[in-house]
């Protein structure tokens, strides 16, 4: 076992690592701008205050960010689960030829770099008229995290025994009954685990929502942050404080789903 | 063989049979959603990048496309500004996979203590991963900034003249490469975690009995055990810093004088900012490549079943 000093040097190193710079964001937002102005730098907020909040919500619309953020991750985990729960239920439980060759491309096709991609997806949701509409970013947000989701359900539906479903179906319910009835339900951790790495994925995509989603309208949360910049100042209380604002939903998410996330994570680990 | 076996036997076949007809209907109605996704988000713009990539086509110009074959590829293998993208996103490569790798590793290996509260640690690890990159790389711009940044407090506390981090390429790089590490390490922490905790703790056991040092135990029980789960992490993270763009884009913008350009800024800002649809393309072709190689790995092995 370890002795007591070198426990506490570890737990030093994971806490500090994990939350420092969640921590010096939630104490600058706290800070006024003259306070900011100082050097040396103060490390504590010596007149803490809620007026950057104020400034956060009211020099742009944070709440319309939050709200574009919000949509656009639960549309598309609700798309992403619904593909992926079908691809999943056919390469798991039917008698598919080549399913490997199935699921290796399903998987290959998804991990295309976004970049790649971006060129003709602008021109595609230029031709469908989507641009800086949430269905410019759902669309390729679901298939993003469709490979996780579809191999996260995929395990879970593994656990059902046949047997169970079987029966059903010996009751008179049809395969697809049996599916939404039986094998959907008894496997909602699984769907519950793909449906929170499908909304984190979404909720922190950047490259196509700047590129596909930049009016100022219907920009979701990190692009609308980075471009809280004015034309020669970068607010750094303010930002602090919108940052802070669009990292606690995300991380009372994870507090709550933390195993969840995890075994998620595990089976089907598709982000970096 | 007896008579009723046989006959349930041919039963089940006669079922198998009807029940293949259906269920290869149901298998093509349950892969639909999913095939037509792929199909328009990435099958056609797939094919539509490599077409484009032949033509000389602006959005600014007012005649249409013109088919102009490898010229972009050409063009493309002589701009400096593409050989400087592609040397920064391989550097940016090699400085961070190992070092999200080894950082990753501590952090496991730190994390699978037996901890009396173990959410806090878990949480400690899992906040990193869930912080959008784009958020990672604004947090580390403030981290690194030259007045203001914490950074450059206690260098400044330790005796040494403040850097401006942001404005000078090296440093850029290495500002560059400790936020991706950091933001990057937590993911392939928790993917080795849970390596480590399929170790049978007997193994252990058994080699402290025999004697072996820590340092052995490491090396010859430990990491051994861990090889499939560090590939695992190894490729993924190779995949996502071959395409880095959200950390280099909040921390420099691609600056100073583009020298943390990666070629997923450089494709964004020719093809987007630019609207040079025809070279963008034949970039993003180049981007694929890169990038193919590298999950090319990973699909042998999910192919083969050894995932």
């Amino acid at each position: 076992m370890l002795k007591l000093p070198l426990r506490w040097i570890a737990a030093a190193v994971l806490l500090i690592n994990g939350f420092f710079p969640a921590l010096w964001i939630l104490l600058t937002s706290f800070k006024s701008d003259i306070e900011l102005a100082q050097t040396p730098i103060t490390w504590l907020p010596q007149n803490p205050g809620l007026g950057n909040y104020i400034h956060a919500f009211s020099d742009q619309p944070l709440l319309l960010f939050l709200g574009n953020s919000f949509a656009v991750a639960l549309l598309s985990t609700l798309l992403t689960l619904f593909a992926a729960t079908g691809a999943a239920y056919a390469l798991t439980r039917l008698h598919l030829r080549h399913r490997g060759l199935i699921l290796t491309l399903l998987v290959a096709v998804a991990m295309f770099p976004p970049a790649t991609l971006l060129v003709p997806l602008f021109e595609i949701m230029r031709g469908l008229g989507l641009i800086n509409t949430y269905g410019a970013l759902i669309l390729p947000y679901a298939v993003q995290s469709l490979p996780v989701c579809t191999l996260v359900l995929a395990s879970f539906f593994q656990q059902v025994p046949k047997d169970i479903e079987n029966a059903a179906m010996l009751d008179g319910c049809t395969r697809l009954q049996a599916l939404y009835r039986i094998v959907l339900p008894l496997s909602a951790p699984g769907v519950f685990t793909a449906g929170i790495l499908a909304f984190v994925n979404a909720w922190d995509e950047f490259l196509l929502a700047l590129a596909l989603n930049a009016a100022p309208g219907s920009r979701t949360l990190p692009v609308g942050i980075l471009l809280y910049q004015g034309e020669f100042t970068f607010p750094w209380p303010v930002i602090s404080a919108a940052l802070v604002v669009a990292i606690v939903p995300l991380a009372i998410l994870i507090i709550v789903f933390q195993e969840r996330v995890i075994s998620g994570l595990t089976t089907g680990g598709i982000k970096g | 063989m007896s008579v009723r076996t046989l006959f349930s036997r041919q039963q089940d076949g006669l079922r198998n049979r009807l029940g293949d007809i259906s269920e290869a209907s149901l298998a093509f109605w349950l892969l639909l959603p999913a095939t037509l996704l792929l199909g328009l988000i990435v099958v056609y713009p797939v094919a539509k990048v490599i077409h484009d990539s032949l033509y000389s086509i602006s959005l600014f110009s007012e005649s249409g496309p013109v088919f102009i074959g490898l010229a972009n590829y050409a063009d493309a293998l002589r701009d400096p500004d593409v050989w400087r993208a592609v040397r920064f996103t391989l550097a940016l490569c090699i400085v961070t996979v190992p070092g999200a790798l080894l950082v990753g590793l501590v952090l496991a290996l730190l994390a699978n203590r037996e901890w009396k509260w173990r959410w806090p640690v878990r949480l400690a690890l899992l906040l990193p991963w869930a912080l959008p990159l784009a958020f990672s790389g604004m947090i580390f711009a403030w981290f690194f900034n030259t007045e203001y940044g914490v950074v450059n407090d206690l260098l400044r506390r330790a005796g040494f003249a403040p850097i401006s981090f942001l404005l000078i390429p090296q440093w850029g790089f290495l500002a560059i490469c400790i936020a991706t590490i950091w933001k990057t390490s937590s993911f392939v922490a928790l993917i080795l975690l849970a390596g480590l905790q399929t170790i049978p703790r007997s193994l252990y056991e058994a080699a402290e009995l025999e004697g072996a040092s820590r340092w052995q135990i490491f090396r010859h029980v430990t990491l051994p055990l861990l090889v499939p789960a560090l590939m695992v992490a190894l490729i993924f993270r190779t995949i996502s810093a071959l395409q880095s763009f959200d950390i280099p884009y909040a921390m420099t913008q691609g600056g100073p004088a583009r020298y943390t350009e990666t070629l997923s800024i450089l494709i964004n800002t020719t093809a987007i900012e630019y609207m040079d649809v025809g070279y963008g393309s034949a970039l993003a072709v180049l981007l694929f490549v890169l990038s193919m190689a590298a999950s090319s790995l990973y699909l042998r092995k999910l192919y083969k079943g050894t995932l």
